[in-house]
């Protein structure tokens, strides 16, 4: 065979989540997005192996939809922490020292912007303007904003994660 | 028809055409790079643009606008001009200068237009893109970093090929076109992508600094792999074939081609190509001159007389085939024959006894635009690569209702709404039969005309769409929508391959599908048509030059049966390696070890040619004249685009030489021998070379109509009662046991391989690549494992083409074969 071939990793993974997807939707005109969605729902991000499955049950060639998910920033191909931790790299924060906090979680969990911690807990992101410039720097955790940051603050935001589930 | 004006010349045309099409048709240039013929209108690219008067205040893209009535073009001004090179000079910013070491230099449209329009200077600066190189594959180098974004191989691998290898991945200035996964591509390798990419973006990696195109002499002639018949053009240098490259001006492919045609060629430049007559002196095959080789055959076939066997390649010209003929009628033997087992019993016998004919009643185009489309195997696009393209444009573009019967999944069954009846292997007559009963019970069938309905009716008692159900394990819904669909498309369309791979019951096969032809209206009627497509380049000459047994005499699989019994004095082989590619090889060995004097004439001393007493060394296909019968009835003419190896003769020379000595009448050149065979062949009678244009010629016209209408009862198969069985069959990037020889093809698969579905291989515990063994009947036979989607649970599959794995130790025709499994 080929070398090439040998290319594809196949992941184990269970199937019955994305396949229930596929069956809610199959019949709908236009389901790849909301399939894409839902599977994204259910794992968290989009593992290779569903999209091999999604292309052979919608009949849509599995570049299209690797198209598709590389075009929308929603879609995720690698899995993502439970805690998402958006950093701002807008102007007030930058100037406040955004770098030093997107430092700060660096030393402490060891991932830079997309990075997910091993034992898929953080994944860090590093965004523009939160909208939140008057409490500078700013990062979000999940739906939770933190302002006024300092390197300390931010350890602690660090430990509290941590010591949840 | 349209009236319009472009550059003050009055133009009518088509009221379909673009402004592009107009102005081509007018001899006007428009320059174009994301347009192509064979796609659908894009407008991507933007170097089309032209003024429309009606439309004044900005520039249209003139290669996705129709036209419209007492429009007034304008194909150039000073706008338009500084437009294009605005274009160009965007295109250049990201664009690396890497021409000089491009091989589309000298026919890259990007840097033809950047002559033209003087692109000298950039007023644009920005960063070059740096991406990485796709060379994991043998074949095709991607370089994205000169790609223009036209997006011609994404949609020409969707729109005509229906592989969908491309898509457009990211987005903004970040956007490149990439495989899913972003990884190297893994394919079909038919380089409808390089053929049409038109910058230095998509190469062909074989021809890399072999040629400037400039260098290269063109030309045309016909691909020598199978029964598609495409046109190919070769570039030649050095007496070699270097390139095959885009034509679609000329046969019947559009330019498109499968691996076997644009990378298989090459073969013929091969350094084991036989040079010279060998002849067994003291138990070796050694050197010996022409006269002495031609001299021990002549005086060998003529003792033998008419216990003589003859069987023949279907690689053959139908002038070559023509010569053979009467070779045999010189030596006075009836026992000629041009395939292994039975597998032209479907055309031969079983259209012969349903319709009187023996090819298919249309021609391939007529199936782009059929309502409803029968493939009988899912394999049949491995085999008919360029066919199936055809299909995948009739249901993409036209919607067709698509079918497919068969034991494994492929491209066909995940088309757009493929209905897929997957079977039990082997039971492929018994869904075709339920089609039949059930249009007779619902009284669908189109009877008028039609011999022995009634008995057809009865002997279809076991047939009941819910018996076969059960049994084949596809849906009674299925078959009977199915069913209904070709009866009532205007246009529909059965196809049918056959070949060494495919001889159990194909002469039931034939019937069964001839039935259905005759029962839904579709054989004979303009339009619709059954399709039968041999394997190789000239099956169907072969079958019209009656390269059969005569009357009472043996074919193949009787001249070997009778030669292993020690009966034949004389076997001569011309083009088939035999112990490879036949079913049985115990009985194919017997044979040739039986047989006192055996000649073999072939391109590479194959395992057969290393048994013989004689060995001839023939010229391949892209070094004689003459003419193949296609799939379709088309008639087609070869160039010679290089000379022979060494003594090597075309088989056209070797069988003047041998008629000569036996004293026949020889015609002089492959022109006399058309018009003799065009004489005494039904259906050539009025061809002449002079007709036989561009397009070839098909004899008996677009559409056969049928010179009977004779149903036949057929019985199907039964399922095989086995944990685990194997089907064979054809792989898609190898061709009989000639693309073995080709290094575009053996660069992708490069050795037998054992296939497994992969519900299987997880139960099994077999993994990619691992080492198997398969116990049978007859014998042991081990290779890798390839483990992917297609196959359902307990069926295995092996391609024939490779004699290291010694296929045919257990595969002696047989529908499928019951195997153990062990590692
Ligand atoms: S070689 Fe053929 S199948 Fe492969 S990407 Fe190109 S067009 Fe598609
Ligand atoms: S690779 Fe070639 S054909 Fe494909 S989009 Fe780029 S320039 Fe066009
Ligand atoms: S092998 Fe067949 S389909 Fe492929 S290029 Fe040759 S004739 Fe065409
Ligand atoms: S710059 Fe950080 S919130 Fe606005
Ligand atoms: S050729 Fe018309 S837009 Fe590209």
């Amino acid at each position: 065979m080929t070398e090439t071939a040998q290319q594809e990793t196949v992941e184990e993974i269970d199937l019955t989540a994305a396949n229930r997807v596929i069956d809610k939707y199959i019949d709908m005109h236009g389901s790849l997005m909301p399939v894409l969605q839902g599977i994204q729902e259910a794992y968290g991000y989009i593992p290779e192996e569903t999209v091999h499955l999604t292309a052979e049950r919608l009949n849509v060639y599995a570049s299209q939809i690797y198209g598709v998910l590389t075009f929308y920033a929603q879609f995720h191909l690698q899995p993502r922490g439970k805690y998402i931790v958006r950093v701002c790299m807008g102007t007030a924060c930058h100037v406040k020292g955004a770098g030093r906090i997107a430092e700060t979680l660096k030393d402490r969990l060891g991932i830079e912007h997309a990075e997910t911690t091993e034992d898929v807990k953080f994944t860090a992101e590093y965004v523009a303007c939160i909208g939140a410039c008057g409490m500078a720097p700013v990062i979000m955790v999940n739906d939770a904003t933190y302002g006024s940051l300092t390197v300390q603050k931010m350890d602690d935001v660090i430990k509290k994660y941590q010591a949840m589930d | 028809m349209v009236n319009l004006t472009i550059d003050g010349k009055e133009v009518k045309v088509s009221k379909t055409a673009t402004i592009y099409e107009a102005a081509k048709e007018a001899g006007i240039y428009i320059p174009v790079l994301c347009y192509a013929k064979k796609l659908l209108p894009y407008g991507a690219c933007r170097v089309c643009l032209v003024e429309v008067e009606q439309m004044k205040g900005r520039l249209i893209p003139s290669c996705t606008t129709p036209v419209t009535a007492g429009m007034v073009v304008t194909t150039m001004s000073d706008e338009i001009r500084k437009v294009r090179k605005t274009v160009l000079e965007f295109l250049l910013v990201n664009h690396v200068v890497d021409c000089p070491v491009c091989d589309k230099a000298g026919e890259c449209d990007l840097q033809d237009l950047s002559y033209e329009y003087e692109v000298v200077t950039n007023r644009f600066a920005g960063e070059k893109f740096d991406l990485p190189k796709d060379e994991i594959n043998p074949l095709i180098e991607r370089n994205m970093n000169r790609c223009v974004l036209c997006g011609k191989c994404v949609r020409v691998c969707d729109e005509v090929v229906g592989y969908g290898s491309y898509s457009f991945i990211n987005r903004g200035f970040e956007t490149k076109i990439a495989t899913a996964f972003d990884r190297g591509l893994n394919c079909e390798f038919c380089g409808q992508c390089v053929s049409l990419c038109p910058v230095g973006a998509i190469l062909p990696r074989p021809f890399k600094f072999k040629a400037r195109p400039w260098q290269l002499k063109e030309v045309n002639s016909v691909c020598g792999y199978c029964g598609n018949g495409c046109t190919v053009t070769f570039g030649t240098k050095d007496n070699e074939v270097q390139t095959i490259r885009f034509n679609d001006k000329t046969g019947v492919n559009d330019g498109n081609l499968c691996i076997r045609g644009r990378f298989g060629a090459t073969y013929v430049n091969s350094d084991q190509r036989l040079t010279s007559p060998l002849i067994r002196k003291d138990g070796e095959l050694v050197e010996a001159s022409w006269e002495e080789a031609l001299e021990k055959v002549t005086e060998g076939l003529r003792s033998a007389g008419s216990s003589a066997g003859i069987i023949s390649g279907a690689r053959l010209t139908n002038e070559e085939l023509f010569l053979l003929k009467n070779l045999a009628k010189a030596v006075g033997t009836g026992n000629l024959d041009h395939s292994g087992g039975e597998c032209y019993k479907g055309v031969t016998e079983g259209l012969h006894e349903t319709l009187g004919l023996q090819a298919s009643t249309a021609t391939f185009p007529q199936v782009e635009k059929a309502n409803a489309i029968l493939a009988i195997r899912n394999d049949f696009y491995e085999t008919h690569p360029v066919f199936g393209m055809v299909v995948n444009q009739a249901v993409k573009r036209n919607n067709a209702h698509l079918t497919v019967i068969g034991d494994k999944q492929g491209k066909l069954t995940r088309m757009p709404h493929a209905r897929n009846l997957q079977h039990k292997p082997g039971l492929e007559v018994n869904i075709l039969n339920a089609m039949c009963r059930f249009l007779l019970d619902e009284k669908l069938a189109k009877t008028d005309g039609l011999q022995g309905v009634e008995e057809l009716q009865e002997a279809l008692a076991d047939y009941a769409v819910d018996a076969v159900t059960a049994a084949a394990g596809v849906s009674a819904d299925a078959i009977k929508q199915s069913a209904k669909e070709l009866v009532s498309a205007e246009n529909a369309a059965i196809l049918l391959a056959y070949g060494l791979p495919y001889t159990a019951y194909s002469r039931e096969l034939g019937l069964a599908a001839a039935n259905l032809a005759l029962l839904t209206g579709i054989a004979g009627r303009s339009g619709s048509g059954l399709y039968l497509c041999g394997e190789k380049s000239n099956s169907q000459g072969a079958i019209d030059q009656q390269i059969l047994p005569a009357a009472g005499a043996l074919g193949v699989s009787g001249m070997l049966k009778s030669a292993s019994e020690g009966k034949l004095k004389a076997l001569y082989v011309t083009g088939e390696d035999m112990l490879v590619s036949y079913p049985d090889k115990g009985l194919v060995e017997k044979a040739l070890d039986k047989t006192p004097f055996v000649v073999v004439q072939d391109l590479f001393l194959s395992e057969t040619a290393s048994k013989a007493d004689v060995v001839l060394p023939a010229a391949s296909f892209a070094e004689k004249s003459g003419t193949f019968t296609n799939a379709e009835r088309r008639i087609q003419r070869l160039h010679p685009g290089i000379k022979s190896p060494g003594q090597a003769k075309t088989d056209f020379a070797i069988f003047q030489a041998l008629l000569t000595g036996f004293g026949a009448a020889v015609p002089a050149t492959e022109a006399a021998a058309f018009m003799a065979l065009a004489a005494t062949t039904p259906g050539y009678e009025m061809v002449g070379l002079e007709m036989i244009g561009d397009q070839g010629y098909v004899w008996g016209g677009e559409t056969l109509v049928p010179e009977i209408r004779n149903l036949v009862a057929v019985t199907g198969g039964k399922a095989l009662e086995a944990k685990y069985q194997l089907v064979v069959g054809s792989a898609l990037y190898h061709s009989g046991t000639t693309s073995v020889h080709a290094k575009g093809p053996m660069s992708v698969v490069s050795e037998p391989y054992i296939e497994f579905g992969r519900e299987d291989a997880a139960e099994l515990k077999i993994v990619d690549g691992q080492q198997v063994k398969l116990k049978a009947a007859g014998g042991e036979i081990s290779a890798k494992a390839k483990v992917d989607r297609r196959l359902p649970k307990g069926v295995l599959f092996a391609p024939y083409h490779f004699g290291s794995l010694k296929l045919n130790r257990i595969y002696n025709g047989q529908a499928s074969i019951a195997v153990e499994i062990s590692k």
